[in-house]
Parts: C-alpha cells; sequence; structure tokens
C-alpha cells in the first residue's frame, strides 16, 4: 500500500516536473536567455519543450504551453504571441520527428531540434523586426542559437537521468 | 515519390491536427490563436488593451510571487557581502565624505547659479509628478532591457515620465496599466538618448548597448580622441523628452582612445541592483522677468551669497584641520627621536654603571691579594693554632680587617 503510494506521489511529481519547470523558468527572474554574459545565453525553455514533446507527448500539454508562452511574453514585455507561436511550432516540429521516428536516436533529434531553432527564432526574428520594429542584435541572436543547440544533449541526459532515478525507483520497489 | 509525399503530409496532419486524449486545442488551432493575439495587439482596440493589461496585471504579480525565493536569496547573498566589504568601505566612505562636503557646497553655488540663468532664459523646467515605484520584476530578455515596478495608472503614472536612481537616469515608462507600469532601460539597443557630452557640449544621440554600457550612435563631432579627461554624459534635453542635465554616464579616455569607431557609456548606474526607482515629469516655469522674478532672484542671489559664505568657512576648517594635523605630525616626529635618544642615554648608563661595578670588585681583589701577603700568617689555620681556612668567607674578613677580629 505505501508503495502504491509512493508511486503515486512520485508519478504525480514527475508528471507536473516539466510543466512546473516550464512556468518557474518563464516566471522567475533568472533567465539563462539573458545572464548577463555578452557571448552566452540559451533558451532553457525552448530545450524543455522540444525534448518533452518528442519524448513524451503528454508531459507538457499544448494549452499551458500556449499559457506560458503567453505569460513570458508579458513578463519580457515582447508583443503577446510571440513566445506563444514559437513554443507551438517547436511542438509542432517535434510532433512531426515523433510521428516519423521508428527508431529514435539522440543524435537525429538533435540535428532536427537545430532546424526548428533556425525555423523558430527567423520567425520571431522577422515578426519582431519587421512588424513590431524592435531592434535587435543579429550576434545575440546566433549565439543564443548555437548554444541552445549544444546544451541540448546536456539538458536530454539531466531530464532522462531523472526521469530513469525517479520513475525506476518507484517500479524496483 | 508519390508515397513519400502523402506520408509527409500525413505526418504533418497527424502533427498539427492530432488531439491527444486529454487536449482540447489542436495545435493548428492555438497557432492560430497566437497569430491572432498578435494581430490584434499590433491594433489599438480598447477591449483587446483592457485584457492585455488585465492579463499582464496578473502576470506580473505572479512572477514577483514566484521570483519571491530567489530575490531572497539574492538579498542574503548581497548582505553577507557587504557585511564582509563593512570595515574597508568604512575607511573609504570617511575619506570621501570629507571631499564631498566641499563639493556639495560648489555644487550648491553651481545649481542655484544654474537655475537664475535658465530662469533668464525661459528653460527652467520644474518636477511637477514624483512618485517612488518598487521594482517588482527585473527580468531582462535579448529583445528589450526593462523593469515592471509597482505603479501603473492609478498612482498617475502616464506613458513617457523618466525613471530615475537618486539623480542619475535609468529610463522611460513605456507602458502603463492600471496596477503597474514598464520602464525601458537606457541600456535597450531600442532606447534613443539624446544626450550632450561634458566639457565641450557636444551633441550626440546614445543607444543601449551592455548592461552597464551604452553606445553614442550619431555624434556631430567625432573627434573626441583629443580630450585628456573622461567625458560626462548628460541628457540635452533636446525634442523635449527628457529634462537636461541629467547625468547618464561617461566615456572614458583610456579606452576612447583605443576604440575609435565606438563611444562607450559607462553607466553611473548598475541596473541589475535596481530596486527603488523615482518616476518623476517635469514641465517648464512660465518666468518672465518681472517684479516677482527680480524679487526671487535676489533673494537666489542672496541666498547664493550665504553659502558662499558657508563654503569658504568650511574652507578654512578644513584648512586648519590640516594644519593642526601637520602640526601634531611633527610634535609626534619630535617625541619619537627624543624616546629613541633617551633610551640611547639610559643604555649607556647602565653600561657605565656595570663597568664601574666590575672596577669595585677588581679594586678590592688587588687589595685582598697585597694585604694576604702581609697578614696571612695572622689569620690562616696551622695544626697548631685555631684561626681560618683558607679560602673561607671568615678568612677573607680577617685577612682585610688585618688580623684576627675579636668578638
Amino acid at each position: 500500500m505505501n508503495n502504491i503510494n509512493n508511486y503515486n506521489l512520485l508519478g504525480k511529481i514527475y508528471r507536473y516536473m516539466p510543466m512546473t519547470i516550464l512556468f518557474l523558468s518563464v516566471l522567475n527572474e533568472i533567465d539563462f536567455n539573458n545572464l548577463g554574459l555578452k557571448y552566452f545565453s540559451f533558451n532553457f525553455s525552448y530545450i524543455l519543450i522540444f525534448y518533452y514533446s518528442v519524448k513524451k507527448s503528454k508531459g507538457l500539454g499544448y494549452g499551458l504551453i500556449f499559457i506560458a508562452g503567453l505569460f513570458n511574453d508579458a513578463v519580457v514585455g515582447i508583443p503577446i504571441g510571440i513566445s506563444s507561436l514559437s513554443y507551438l511550432i517547436l511542438c509542432g516540429a517535434a510532433a512531426y520527428l515523433r510521428n516519423i521516428t521508428l527508431r529514435p536516436s539522440l543524435m537525429k533529434d538533435w540535428i532536427f531540434f537545430l532546424i526548428s531553432l533556425f525555423i523558430v527564432n527567423s520567425i520571431s526574428f522577422l515578426i519582431l523586426t519587421l512588424i513590431f520594429n524592435y531592434e535587435i542584435s543579429f550576434l545575440d541572436q546566433i549565439i543564443n542559437i548555437i548554444f541552445t543547440f549544444l546544451f541540448f544533449p546536456f539538458f536530454s541526459y539531466i531530464f532522462s537521468f531523472i526521469e530513469g532515478t525517479m520513475i525506476g525507483r518507484v517500479y524496483v520497489k | 515519390m508519390e508515397k513519400s509525399r502523402d506520408d509527409f503530409v500525413i505526418a504533418i496532419r497527424s502533427a498539427f491536427l492530432k488531439k491527444e486524449t486529454q487536449q482540447r486545442f489542436s495545435l493548428l488551432a492555438l497557432i492560430f490563436f497566437s497569430i491572432i493575439f498578435l494581430i490584434l495587439g499590433s491594433f489599438n482596440f480598447k477591449s483587446v488593451d483592457y485584457l492585455k493589461i488585465t492579463l499582464k496585471d496578473i502576470v506580473y504579480r505572479v512572477s514577483f510571487i514566484a521570483s519571491v525565493p530567489e530575490n531572497f536569496v539574492k538579498k542574503n547573498y548581497s548582505t553577507l557581502n557587504n557585511h564582509f566589504n563593512l570595515y574597508d568601505q568604512n575607511k573609504k566612505n570617511i575619506l570621501k565624505i570629507e571631499s564631498l562636503q566641499l563639493k556639495d557646497l560648489t555644487k550648491k553655488i553651481i545649481t542655484l547659479e544654474n537655475i537664475k540663468y535658465k530662469k533668464l532664459i525661459d528653460d527652467y523646467f520644474i518636477k511637477v509628478n514624483e512618485t517612488y515605484a518598487k521594482v517588482l520584476i527585473d527580468k531582462q530578455s535579448p529583445f528589450l532591457r526593462s523593469v515592471i515596478i509597482n505603479k501603473g495608472s492609478k498612482n498617475n503614472i502616464k506613458q513617457g515620465m523618466i525613471a530615475l536612481d537618486e539623480e542619475y537616469l535609468v529610463g522611460k515608462v513605456v507602458e502603463v496599466n492600471f496596477l503597474t507600469s514598464r520602464v525601458l532601460l537606457i541600456s535597450d539597443i531600442n532606447s534613443k538618448i539624446p544626450v550632450t557630452l561634458q566639457p565641450g557640449d557636444k551633441q550626440a544621440i546614445m543607444s543601449g548597448l551592455d548592461f552597464q554600457k551604452g553606445v553614442l550612435q550619431y555624434t556631430k563631432d567625432k573627434e573626441l580622441n583629443t580630450y585628456d579627461k573622461d567625458l560626462l554624459v548628460l541628457t540635452s534635453g533636446a525634442g523635449g523628452i527628457f529634462k537636461s542635465g541629467i547625468p547618464i554616464g561617461k566615456i572614458k579616455v583610456a579606452e576612447n582612445i583605443l576604440d575609435k569607431n565606438d563611444k562607450v557609456v559607462h553607466f553611473f548606474k548598475d541596473f541589475s541592483q535596481l530596486q527603488y526607482v523615482k518616476i518623476v515629469s517635469y514641465s517648464k516655469e512660465s518666468g518672465t522677468i518681472d517684479m516677482s522674478s527680480k524679487l526671487t532672484t535676489k533673494m537666489m542671489n542672496d541666498k547664493i551669497a550665504e553659502t558662499n559664505q558657508q563654503n569658504e568657512n568650511l574652507r578654512i576648517l578644513i584648512e586648519q584641520k590640516k594644519i593642526a594635523e601637520d602640526i601634531k605630525k611633527k610634535i609626534e616626529e619630535e617625541n619619537d627621536i627624543l624616546k629613541n635618544e633617551n633610551i640611547f642615554l639610559q643604555n649607556a648608563l647602565l653600561t657605565e654603571q656595570k663597568i664601574n661595578l666590575e672596577n669595585e670588585n677588581e679594586i678590592e681583589e688587588i687589595k685582598f691579594f697585597k694585604l694576604k701577603k702581609i697578614y696571612a700568617v695572622k689569620c690562616k689555620k696551622t695544626f697548631y693554632n685555631k684561626l681560618y681556612k683558607e679560602g673561607t668567607k671568615e678568612y677573607r674578613n680577617c685577612i682585610l680587617k688585618k688580623g684576627i677580629v675579636k668578638n
């Protein structure tokens, strides 16, 4: 009985963990997207959304991702809807990858993530510069994309490690 | 070929249109929602504005609450750091206060004179609205460097008002909600501030570059490298957005020489440490030269004279303090020299005393040996008398007293 309760608790924690992390990263003041370092920044939300959309489609609900995007826009101060659009396009790319993949491999996910990043960032860059007349540093964007791409395997390993330790232990019990 | 295209279409359709069991909207529907939000946001519909304001107010409050643990850690770290640096900081502050006291009075005089002359040319701005606001969220983004403050239209905050930290320019209010507002920092790439460089009175436009830096984008005079002192960057007041003379930062001469293309402005304030800001708006004071303004000018002149007197007094006091310190220093030096001489003489005296003692002992020994030759027979113990054994104290006394001493 105790084991079942533990399973329920850990299962619930694991189930809501990605969403909690996403909302915390969106609402908190610490933003990996802008750490104050000149040549270092990465988009943690993109990694989180892409990873959980590829690996576990139920980990993050589209509706909540949409709301997280709205929150992010409000906090960051950019036109409302841009982050939601970016997140959802990323989800779409991940869902497409999930549908066409028979044998999952990190390398394929990684390469596909890079392509998705280019598409998503290009769209948000074009909308911000052409429609809303924002002045954005192109170099900063490129650096952000490169580091987001480079950090993907690292965070993939961490997320899968958490999954392994939390869920694995429950089943062993 | 046909088959692979079908597969692609099926995969795309499945990805964007398929709904999971617990999902109410498909991905495509939500993407449409986002686009609708963006389109509506670009037009100024009142209902959409109200919706945006409400959403932002809620999100800012939620974000503030979500950031509480992180801010707590940050605040404690900062307190601890300050605690460890307290002693050094205190020493530096004492030195600074002394030099600043004099500067403060000089500044007062210059300010009063400045006000007087500005009134004469009808260009004197006065603060009409001043509110202090707390920084709720300081989340920087790659697109926009801004902070959220806890005052909004409810507190008479209006778009375009200036945000100051102490007297330094921080930014401008760009978005006003009912309970909160957004201040665009001058470090943002989108903020363009008309500035003037002092000395030299050069006009330029400054844009944000970095957290602590700005860059001059349009400078009339490119040859700034001829200056041998750091250049102060102040608001010029051109365009009427900002009041003139608000300090922003400085251009370092050393860097200026190295980097000829970009004139980098180092801000006076650290924008990552903002906790409270002052939101102000200015309006021009109508001041024509009539009887009342003449009276005001006279009053100001009196005030300037009074402040000048204070300044002079303070200068004299500081001079006196300096002289007293010099005298004290000289006396201390003389005192040290005398102390050293005293120690030297004491040592010499001790040495002399020692030598004297040794000499006295020698003299006594010589006397003893001389008397011994004569009176040894009278004092030395033999087998037929009961005198003193040689080498004893009694024998020595006997010799020195020239024979037997009867009790």
